[in-house]
């Protein structure tokens, strides 16, 4: 396609301009291409470059530890993204079906293990909750686990099982949302920044995208940003508040071997997460931070990829090893960073912004798990002009407080 | 834990020269290298239990060796051999500045801090992936250099030795003067294209006389010992039936297609700077040519683009080991300027050798490269040769993976193909097959190299066994 020009050099061709080519930036487009609207998206690196290709692509359904370790009111907070987290079930079942091509799914079950009897009980707790939200989670006790993990430590006091879990490979998912996207007309841009956002007196939007051909002036009606932990500093272009924050952690992989673990593991009492890949690499992470660069004034500085944090690093494999003892003969291969982020609710924030009518957000954590369902119910709110039932916990309406203050035309 | 006032990565050369200086000026310095004793790979030393006589007595090793023994017996120096740094870490707020994470071939991780680092990491040979590459018995010249220097060991008994690096003469002289056959030295260029590049270069390569009068020295040896040397005969394939390894290679020869019998092949098309932790601190590099790989940038007194990281020697491009002592000295003197104990003049007046015989060599360093430029001579890999080794990704399926990549857009780097097609993910870190997956990438895009990204490096620089990072964990 073919972008035209009018005489001030600016481009009203595109219905949307979506910032970002991660999984939710790629999967929108393609939803969007195909309801029919012109699509432009734009990314400043490659696509896939930040959080959506970096996570270790868990695909995890159950309450999440980080819920469950701030008291109750988190873990009952936490407990209505079950309701979402069974349309993301579905979502993976189909989507290799979807997209017409293999993407590494793997959903054989996944276990979140207990070393004891306190960490039990708390399985309990959240497997009842899960239930009575209509998640088929169930406990095994150390019995039950061996036998369904026999290479796990025996030392385990048990687990809560899913069977819909596992992981999926994020290396090649947004290239297949991607590839969908141009196939149905949309535009991508790579190498291409927003370095400017304003709001005409119309309530269109006029963004400026600076790219490897010079500068390109977008007018358009709607704006999604889809930018991981760089929405909240978009969003601040207009000078509203997303409340977003950098969440730097660090996974790593070994090298290859014979088939060991089928399933996903995540632990109730200690940060991990760790799977077998189709190519017999074990992944390891579960959340530990990895260490922004700061500046020599101090301040971290977001556009320079996180360092390794070695304390937690050992910490990490350390409880990787207690869990999987076998991971102590393997080979550490790589460690890597990437920086997701984290709302100030721990839910994510997905849909328009009350005081900005037109532009959407959608970034905040677990989003390569929920990102292709959260993807679909947005490019249906941007369509239908109205949310879906299913996402109205997570509309950025529940922090319109902080834009009380905002100027817009 | 002790701040260093400078951790040097490297101790060959470069390494040793700015140790010289560093600890000339009073400066707590540690010298941290893979190999158990330095020297680095061009006076790579046998194990301290081996005794050989007249080990590069040669005069090209005379400098090195005398700054080698004066460095060694400094007992100031804090001498961490048989270390691998797998990352640094800069913390510009912090007071130590850098911390160096450690993997000892003895086992276990360590950590080193640092005011400042100095980055001598060297060079290492370019594999190039031809068909038969991956056979037992095709290696890198540095590979089988490596064994017969520090090993006193023949990795095979008729060697042939190909590709267009002028380093395969004295190569093949090390091979006889140890007792092996070689069978031939094949460079892929004429005789002819490599004298008119040598003569665009000679007016000013001629001021140092010494490295020419070495090479015609090394061909002298090859005649007398009736070694064939072949131009214009560029290497197609090596061959072997079963797992009995490498048994012939193939050249284009004048007549069509010829073989020669061997069990050796090794191949030299140059050297690619050892950048990967210049890298992942975030330095400054660009594309290396004429060989490729990645050099670090830096200033007239080699620090780099981030403060408090230096570079010097190969690492910012391969240019010889004469030419890594100077550096390594102009970037000695200038940690000491930095550090405060030697002032902007006195370190500019001692620079001022160094610098100009820097300067001295470019004449000859121009020659060499333009002499052994591999580019127009690359052999052509298959469609099932494994340019990835370490995860068995043929050349065909990276070409897939770039077209899948050019569909949606021009703008991409090695990462993005890594991620598509798993090159450059397994053992070796991706320093194999980076320089051939950025050439694909580069002709498919129509661009230069160096305006491909190269892959994202990682910690560790070197892989390493989980249960060293496990046993101090506490």
């Amino acid at each position: 396609m073919m972008t035209s020009l009018n005489s001030r050099g600016e481009t009203s061709n595109f219905d949307i301009l979506i910032v970002g080519g991660g999984l939710v930036g790629c999967a929108s487009a393609w939803h969007l291409a195909r309801l029919g609207l012109k699509v432009l998206v734009a990314e400043r690196g490659h696509l896939n470059s930040g959080a959506s290709g970096q996570n270790a692509g868990s695909l995890h359904f159950q309450i999440e530890r980080r819920f469950l370790e701030q008291g109750e009111k988190a873990a009952a907070d936490g407990a209505r993204i079950v309701t979402l987290n069974r349309l993301a079930i579905e979502e993976w079942r189909g989507i290799e079906h979807m997209l017409g091509r293999p993407l590494d799914v793997a959903m054989h079950g996944g276990l979140m293990v207990a070393e004891t009897e306190e960490q039990m009980a708390l399985l309990a707790f959240k497997v009842a909750r899960e239930n009575e939200l209509g998640l088929s989670t169930q406990v095994l006790d150390s019995a039950q686990l061996r036998e369904r993990a026999p290479s796990l430590s025996p030392h385990l006091a048990g687990a809560a099982w899913l069977a819909d879990e596992g992981h999926a490979n994020p290396r090649i998912l947004v290239d297949a949302f991607a590839e969908g996207a141009v196939e149905q007309g949309a535009q991508i841009r790579t190498g291409t920044a927003l370095t400017g956002l304003s709001m005409a007196r119309d309530g269109t939007y006029r963004a400026v995208l600076s790219g490897p051909d010079g500068e390109l002036r977008v007018n358009t009606p709607r704006v999604l940003l889809a930018s991981g932990h760089w929405t909240a500093r978009l969003a601040g272009l207009l000078g509203l508040n997303v409340p977003l924050y950098a969440a730097p952690l660090m996974m790593s992989v070994t090298d290859r071997t014979e088939p060991v673990l089928p399933y996903l593991v995540q632990h109730v009492g200690a940060r991990l997460s760790m799977k077998q890949t189709e190519d017999g690499n074990l992944l390891i992470g579960g959340g530990w931070p990895s260490r922004l660069v700061r500046r020599a004034d101090g301040t971290p500085d977001l556009d320079r990829p996180a360092t390794v944090e070695m304390k937690n690093l050992r910490a990490n494999l350390a409880v990787a090893a207690r869990v999987l003892p076998g991971l102590a003969q393997r080979s550490l291969l790589r460690t890597w960073t990437g920086t997701t982020c984290i709302s100030a609710d721990q839910l994510p924030i997905v849909g328009e912004i009350p005081a900005a009518p037109g532009l959407f957000v959608a970034a905040g954590g677990s989003l390569f798990t929920l990102g292709p369902v959260l993807a679909r119910l947005l490019a249906r709110t941007i369509a239908e002009g109205s949310p879906p039932e299913e996402l109205s916990m997570f509309l950025p309406r529940r922090f319109a407080h902080l834009d009380a203050f905002a100027v817009l035309p | 834990m002790t701040v260093f006032d400078i951790a040097i990565v490297g101790g060959g050369p470069a390494g040793l020269a700015a140790a010289e200086r560093t600890l000339a000026a009073g400066l707590s310095t540690c010298v941290i290298d893979e190999q158990q004793r330095p020297g680095g790979q061009i006076l790579r030393q046998p194990p301290a239990g081996f005794s050989v006589p007249g080990w590069l007595s040669g005069a090209p090793y005379r400098k090195g060796r005398a700054l080698l023994d004066k460095v060694s017996d400094d007992a100031k120096l804090n001498w961490l051999g048989g270390h691998s740094v797998l990352g640094i870490t800069p913390d510009p707020a912090g007071e130590a500045g850098f911390t160096l994470a450690l993997s000892g071939t003895m086992g276990g991780v360590s950590e080193v801090q640092a005011k400042r680092v100095l980055v001598a990491g060297g060079c290492y040979d370019m594999p190039v992936a031809l068909p038969g590459w991956t056979l037992p018995g095709v290696m890198s010249a540095g590979a089988v250099q490596t064994m017969v220097k520090a090993q006193q060991v023949l990795p095979g008994q008729r060697v042939v030795l190909f590709g267009t690096h002028p380093l395969m003469i004295v190569l093949a002289q090390q091979i006889i003067e140890a007792g092996g056959q070689v069978e031939a030295v094949c460079f892929a260029q004429s005789f002819a294209q490599m004298a008119k590049a040598a003569l665009a270069h000679l007016p000013r390569a001629i001021t140092m006389p010494a490295p020419l009068i070495a090479a015609a020295g090394g061909m002298a040896v090859l005649r007398r010992a009736g070694v064939q040397v072949r131009y214009g005969a560029p290497v197609l394939r090596s061959e072997g039936e079963g797992l009995g390894g490498v048994e012939q290679v193939v050249i284009a020869g004048p007549k069509g297609e010829e073989a020669i019998a061997c069990d050796l092949a090794a191949m030299c098309y140059g050297f690619l700077p050892q950048a990967d932790l210049v890298r992942q601190v975030g330095a400054g590099v660009r594309w290396s040519n004429p060989a490729g790989g990645w050099e670090a940038v830096h200033d007239d007194a080699m620090r780099s683009t981030v403060p408090g990281l230096y570079v010097a020697g190969e690492t910012t491009g391969v240019a010889g080991s004469d030419a890594a002592m100077a550096e390594g000295a102009i970037a000695g003197l200038a940690i000491a300027q930095d550090a405060g104990v030697l002032t902007a003049r006195d370190a500019s007046a001692a620079m001022r050798g160094p610098r100009s015989a820097r300067k001295a060599m470019q004449g000859f360093i121009d020659l060499l490269r333009a002499v052994g430029d591999p580019r127009p001579w690359l052999p052509a890999a298959s469609a099932e040769t494994l340019l990835c080794r370490c995860e068995d990704i043929p050349a065909g399926a990276v070409d897939k993976a770039i077209a899948d990549a050019l569909a949606v857009g021009p703008s991409f780097g090695a990462s993005a193909i890594k991620l598509r097609c798993r090159a450059g993910m397994g053992l070796c870190q991706g320093r194999s097959c980076e320089h051939a997956v950025i050439r694909r990438i580069a002709a498919a895009r129509s661009c230069a190299e160096e305006e491909v990204d190269g892959f994202r490096p990682r910690f560790p620089a070197r892989s390493l066994a989980i249960a060293d990072l496990l046993d101090d964990a506490g």
